[in-house]
């Protein structure tokens, strides 16, 4: 490890100040302050008091729980890996030197720079069955007869549900490829191509493993947004039909509404804990300590 | 040192300003709405302002009916001052009270020239009351209504609208197979049987018209009863069966969704809330002054039932200046003000008396027939984990719906789910 001046030690701790405590105060104190809660039956209408693991006790035998877990681990196994593999795709579409490439980004990253709620209203009005955009053009060009009812199953409204949300996530994921991408020094490729390795081969043996440390930030940004999905869902399904697209977040909001505050943060607490345990493999998979820091 | 010497000067600047106010004294009002809504509400309290001398501060809450609950359960969970008067959608008030957050009005009202008599009796019964006192009285009253093309059914030699369920559905099925030849989706009856709280809604009225409905009793509820069963069967065979409801009335339909569809002239009976009269007969709808109102109609042997929604007042009990506020909930009461949200918003009034009055009678003719529906008003189950029961029945039911589940299964596996869930709540 480097040595530093304690004069620069001290000027650096000054100037991370601010972020600490808006961390402390934001995040640090809110989770564990949830945790706590997680120990209390705490009802807005009735006395609030300690009962330890009662809570957790009570969502083992919860099937709305063991439901919701479900649909929010399928949910990011199926978006997740469609975001990364279209993330790169686009990656290297908007790595070659095209005409109006500047443009063509700025069309690329639109999704993600709209708020969630506003793209899920969109989707909503797309997937609606009476006037919505897409019964409309398919009708229009004669693939199908009569509308479609989009979010009519558990299963379709699953996939309409994805579909939204890789719209949505895709150029997240490309932006920072394409910033990995861009590290990745141009003498590699020429030597490559002198040493005649082909398209494939130069995707797999430089582009791949150079891009890995992207690609394990990608994932771990897009793990911890689709396991706490919440905004897509509620404005698109509201966790229909029939309960089928509920997931954790959502399903502790539902409690939370009803005053139960202790069995709300304790299926937080869950929610956590996935979120951390994922981060956790994805950093020693990376191999993180030798790769970036 | 200087910061606090200008912090310092600032608080005396305002602490200064705020002493030479005009007014005696100041309460707080927690409302939200529409802006339409809150902007009246701006009005309406500079005239109370000016009548009594008592400054009202208005803390404006969002449109979503979930957030402004959220905000007002906030300030009553840790017991603040403010806000002083709030509006409540009538079903929180259960949860409110059972918390002890609503200040007892008997006393204020036995001074008061405000009497019970004139609001709807069901209404200061079932949802006012608790332990014996009130401690909330309706601002606006809302109520699931029918509306239908009085021209179609003209048109098909159909003297008035339907008294039951039986009728509604020949009447559709006569109606839209011939609509349809020139509106290809071209529907009898569009209702709301979106998972979301209008479902429950929906349901409770036709299971009501059956005579079943929610019953709470000894900790438990039940809703798998035979009257029960049999209003699902039929709300699934508007859509399955007899077809005369859209196929995603249980994927989209909420009341806007439907009132859209209803106003396009694509549907012949609507069901939905009096809000959606003064829409329909804009002058650019379509079915402009081609519709009428109705009861909603009920089974054989079974009554008149609407849902019962709508806000009402209450006053917080750790206001500071509740003798003021009792003023204030005396003046949104008043058979003036009452008018005036009806005139202007188009809220119908929790007063009976107001929807006799002739000037407004002439400007909302509905307002005669709202008046007898309202008297049918039933409530929601008024319990304080009521969302809980209601998102659980939506999702049963919803999935009923959506042919997933028969009623019977969905009724008895969201009756027994809710009643595993109860016992956290009543203890």
């Amino acid at each position: 490890m480097k040595t530093y001046y304690k004069e620069d030690l001290k000027t650096s701790f000054i100037f991370l100040l601010p972020v600490f405590i808006l961390t402390l105060f934001f995040i640090f104190i809110p989770v564990i302050a949830t945790f706590i809660n997680s120990f209390f039956k705490d009802i807005i209408f009735l006395n609030k008091r300690f009962v330890l693991f009662q809570n957790y006790f009570y969502l083992l035998s919860d099937s709305g729980f063991w439901n919701s877990l479900k649909f929010t681990i399928i949910f990011f196994i199926v978006s997740v890996p469609l975001e990364i593999f279209l993330g790169i795709i686009f990656t290297l579409v908007l790595n070659y030197e095209i005409p109006y490439k500047g443009f063509i980004r700025v069309c690329v990253l639109l999704p993600w720079a709209i708020p969630a709620a506003i793209s899920a209203r969109l989707w909503e009005l797309i997937y609606n069955y009476s006037y919505g955009l897409a019964n409309f053009l398919l009708l229009k060009i004669r693939i199908i007869n009569e509308p479609i009812n989009w979010l009519e199953t558990g299963f379709s409204a699953f996939v309409a549900l994805v579909i939204a949300d890789v719209w949505k996530t895709t150029p997240f994921v490309a932006i920072i490829l394409l910033a990995g991408l861009q590290a990745i020094p141009k003498e590699i490729y020429y030597q490559a191509v002198i040493d005649r390795a082909n398209f494939l081969q130069r995707f797999f043996k430089i582009t791949l493993p150079l891009l890995k440390p992207a690609i394990i930030i990608a994932l771990l940004f897009r793990t911890i947004d689709a396991v706490r999905i919440f905004d897509l869902i509620y404005v698109l399904t509201k966790g229909g039909p029939g309960g089928a697209t509920t997931s954790l977040s959502l399903y502790a909001y539902k409690y939370y509404i009803t005053g139960d505050f202790g069995y709300a943060s304790s299926i937080s607490v869950i929610l956590f804990i996935i979120s951390f345990i994922a981060s956790i493999i994805y950093l020693r998979v990376g191999k993180f300590r030798q790769e970036v820091l | 040192m200087k910061f606090l010497k200008i912090l310092f000067s600032l608080f005396s600047i305002t602490f200064l300003i705020s002493c030479s106010s005009k007014y005696k004294s100041k309460i707080t009002f927690m409302v939200g709405g529409a802006p339409n809504e809150v902007a009246f509400w701006d009005k309406i309290i500079k005239e109370f302002e000016e009548q009594t001398g008592i400054e009202v501060e208005i803390l404006k809450q969002p449109a979503d009916t979930d957030q402004r609950r959220q905000s007002l359960v906030i300030a009553l969970a840790s017991k603040a001052e403010d806000p002083d008067v709030f509006l409540m959608d009538v079903i929180w008030i259960a949860q409110f009270s059972r918390s002890n957050w609503l200040e007892p009005l008997n006393k204020y009202l036995k001074m008061s020239s405000l009497s019970l008599d004139i609001f709807f009796k069901n209404v200061v019964n079932e949802v006012d009351t608790y332990k014996g006192k009130i401690i909330a009285l309706p601002v606006y009253i809302d109520g699931g209504i029918l509306y239908y093309r009085k021209d179609l059914l003209k048109k098909f030699g159909i003297q008035q609208p339907p008294q039951t369920w039986n009728e509604l559905i020949n009447y559709s099925l006569k109606v839209q197979n011939f609509m349809r030849k020139k509106i290809p989706n071209f529907y009898g009856f569009v209702w709301q049987g979106a998972q979301y709280e209008g479902l429950i809604c929906n349901f409770l009225e036709i299971a009501s018209s059956n005579n079943g409905g929610v019953v709470f009793n000894n900790r438990k509820i039940i809703l798998d009863s035979p009257q029960n069963i049999k209003a699902l069967e039929l709300l699934r065979a508007f859509i399955h069966h007899y077809k005369i409801s859209p196929p995603n009335t249980f994927t989209e339909m909420k009341e806007e969704e439907t009132r859209i569809y209803f106003q396009k002239g694509y549907a012949l009976f609507e069901r939905n809330w009096p809000y959606a009269w003064i829409l329909h007969q804009k002058d650019d709808s379509p079915v402009k002054n081609k519709i009428g109102i109705a009861p909603l109609p009920h089974f054989k042997n079974g009554k008149i039932a609407s849902t019962l929604g709508g806000w009402h007042i209450g006053i917080s009990r750790y206001s500071d200046h509740k003798e003021e506020s009792w003023k204030f909930v005396e003046f949104i009461l008043s058979y003036n003000i009452q008018k005036k949200l009806a005139l202007n918003l188009g809220w119908n009034p929790g007063r009976k008396d107001v929807y006799e009055d002739k000037e407004l009678l002439r400007t909302l003719p509905h307002f005669k027939k709202l008046k007898h529906i309202f008297n049918n008003l039933i409530p929601r189950p008024n319990l304080p984990y009521y969302p809980l029961i209601s998102e659980t029945m939506q999702r049963y039911i919803n999935a009923s719906l959506a042919n997933k589940l028969t009623p019977q299964e969905a009724l008895k596996l969201a009756e027994k789910e809710i009643n595993f869930m109860i016992k956290r709540y009543e203890e």
